[in-house]
């Protein structure tokens, strides 16, 4: 009985496999899934239940430390609305347990309780400014996570097997390129201080491509680099301590490089070519394991950076503004450094242990509710929470990177690493740029920040990372052990 | 609300934060230190030395002499390997050369991973790279999507492929061959 039932298995991987009697495999298989059905109870989805209602709890106490802060009075309506976005993740976590018992079961309380925490910044940024209703961002940001959160269950119950996707690999790029382009056509595209990211219809939707794209690039990246990987990594001569591919393997490499730089050129978006160009550069090196890649990518991106600062003015300005922040012609400069400085004095107000939630005077930072969350959290929660919320980033990429690392077929674990590895490189652009390690780009902090695409973007790959992390444990491997 | 309730939540809030990175922390604790270790029943304990994670279809038995006895008759090198001419798997080069498993009707995984009928750990070895077969009494090998391929008698297979006795097999830097 194992032994039909691994031959299927595998099968079904390599494809090859067929000269057996279609009936037993399926009679094997049923009394196999009950069997496995008998002897796990679904222990993991009960370990996950537990944290969510933890982070649940968390995200409603967050809420009502804010009107205690801000207003001294509680006001049950926001709560109300937090209580339907629970509603909806313990939907997310009911239906896991239908479609992927198996998955990882970690991932969705850490992104629940970033979620709530960003919704209980934004909605303490309203409370400071006075508005509310559908004026106010919390309120879009709640229904924006209610869309996001729909749209992973879509995706986990639609997605069956994450390797239908390698099917679709170029698909995944026409797609990507597609998006990364719509900003530039005239008409749906808009400027937002200055990055043309954004495409509306009208004044009613304005929605950022690129969150979309970067999924969609990870996709092709590892469907791509499955395909063409060995060239990328047999051949090439051996130079100092490190083996260096052949000048004509550097070609896709080139054409991400070249793609990076029309972004910044044409749409003024540095963070998001640092995105793309850094995850293509790390998916290269999981995938060929050379150290070298890494050295091409970062060389070339310094060198193409290097120029930007040279010729276009917003890099320039940009550059200006980290190296030079605390000068005061910088500081008093349209565009200067005002923005970057405020966030500082705000988390320097903060200290260790914060001045509490709805107590600090966070508003005072332009786009404290988006691009500047960390420096409110920061002021508000202080170092101990700052730390806390980087423990739980780190938590959470550490679970894609462990899924990547269990990962049997190489298409999934490329995919969970590279989608893990946005997540970590977007919190390390964000957070370094608010803390003036590195200059500030436009890119939103994961789960976080106020911005819709953002969210939906971010809860795809939560449901992508839990449908390759189900298909690990379901794997034939796990058949082998039953 | 006095000043001290507002410290005293803040820093509460600080605390439920910090638990919760702790919760999660904790529940993933199987990933680092293993899965549940659980003692081996005593009447187990006693017979075994060395604990085996789980039954192996075909468990590994030690070397029977220092060098493996030259068993590949000249004459027969392209017969095929079926159920009734095999009964030992032989590695004849990497670091487990020597090493001899038996092997049954029973289909034997070889890979990095501990469960595995046959646990080759080197940087080439994928965690699940090939598997021995039967079907039809033959003695088939199946490459499971490995990284770095398994090569028999040198070529690199892309489908189950029938063995023949005495060509070796190399998966990773481990060869080994098959023989009666």
């Amino acid at each position: 009985m194992t032994n039909n039932s691994r031959t299927r298995a595998t099968g079904a991987v390599g494809g090859r496999v067929a000269e057996r009697p279609a009936e037993e495999f399926k009679a094997d298989t049923a009394v196999l899934r009950t069997m496995r059905k008998l002897r796990l109870p679904l222990k993991l989805r009960n370990r996950e239940l537990a944290l969510l209602i933890f982070a649940c709890a968390i995200n409603s106490v967050s809420i009502l430390l804010v009107q205690l802060g801000a207003t001294g009075a509680i006001d049950l309506d926001l709560v109300y609305l937090g209580a339907g976005l629970s509603a909806l993740v313990l939907g997310l976590h009911v239906c896991l347990r239908y479609v992927a018992p198996q998955a990882d079961p970690l991932l969705l309380p850490i992104a629940t309780v970033l979620n709530g925490l960003g919704v209980a910044m934004i909605y303490r940024i309203d409370l400071a400014e006075g508005v509310s209703g559908w004026a106010a961002a919390s309120t879009r940001q709640i229904t924006w996570s209610a869309i996001a959160i729909l749209a992973a269950i879509v995706i986990i119950i639609v997605v069956k097997n994450h390797r239908v996707l390698f099917r679709y690999t170029y698909l995944f790029g026409a797609f990507a390129f597609l998006l990364l382009l719509l900003p530039l056509v005239p008409g749906i595209g808009r400027e937002v201080s200055g990055a043309r990211v954004w495409i509306g219809i009208g004044n009613f939707v304005s929605f950022q491509p690129g969150e979309i794209a970067k999924i969609a690039l990870a996709v092709f990246f590892a469907g791509y680099l499955v395909r063409t990987r060995d060239s990328l990594s047999m051949v090439g001569k051996k130079f100092l301590w490190m083996q260096f591919p052949r000048l004509r393997d550097l070609g896709p490499i080139i054409v991400v490089w070249a793609l990076s730089m029309a972004i910044i050129v044409f749409q003024h978006d540095m963070g998001t070519a640092l995105l793309f160009f850094g995850l293509f550069t790390v998916m290269l090196y999981v995938s060929t394991g050379r150290l070298s890649w890494i050295l091409i990518g970062v060389g070339m991106f310094g060198v193409g950076a290097f120029f930007a600062a040279q010729t276009l003015t917003y890099v320039e300005g940009r550059f200006r503004n980290w190296l030079d922040a605390f000068s005061p012609t910088v500081y008093d400069a349209t565009g200067g450094s005002y923005q970057l400085v405020q966030g500082i004095f705000g988390l320097a107000h903060g200290g260790l242990i914060g001045t509490g939630l709805g107590q600090g005077r966070p508003e005072l930072t332009p786009l404290s509710q988006s691009d500047y969350i960390m420096a409110s959290l920061g002021e508000e929660l202080g170092l101990a929470g700052i730390f806390a919320i980087l423990g739980l980033y780190l938590l959470f990429v550490s679970r894609g990177i462990r899924i990547g690392f269990r990962g049997q077929d190489d298409f999934g674990k490329l995919l969970a690493v590279g989608l893990a590895f946005t997540i970590a490189l977007q919190v390390f652009i964000m957070v370094g740029g608010v803390t003036r390690v590195i200059p500030l780009t436009g890119l939103t902090t994961p789960f976080l920040a106020a911005g819709g695409s953002s969210l939906v973007a971010n809860w795809i790959i939560v449901a992508l990372l839990l449908r390759v992390s189900d298909s690990i444990r379901t794997g034939p491997a796990q058949e082998v052990s039953s | 609300m006095s000043e001290l309730t507002l410290l005293v939540l803040r820093i509460g809030f600080l605390l439920l934060l910090w638990l919760f990175v702790f919760a999660i922390v904790y529940a993933l604790r199987s990933d680092i230190f293993g899965p549940g270790t659980r003692k081996p029943q005593p009447a187990q304990a006693g017979q075994q030395a060395t604990p085996a994670p789980r039954p192996a279809p075909a468990p590994p038995v030690p070397p029977r002499s220092a060098a493996p006895p030259p068993v590949t008759p000249s004459g027969r090198k392209h017969e095929k390997a079926t159920i009734h001419n095999v009964s030992r798997l032989v590695i004849t080069a990497g670091p487990k050369e020597g090493l001899e498993v038996s092997l049954g009707r029973d289909p034997l995984t070889i890979g990095r991973a501990p469960d595995s009928g046959l646990v080759i750990r080197d940087d080439y070895t994928s965690t699940h790279h090939a598997k021995l077969l039967l079907w039809n009494e033959n003695w088939m090998i199946q490459d499971l999507d490995s990284t770095n391929g398994t090569f028999l008698g040198g070529k690199r297979i892309s489908s189950p492929t029938q063995i023949t006795l005495g060509t070796p097999i190399k998966v990773g830097a481990t060869s080994f061959e098959l023989r009666r």
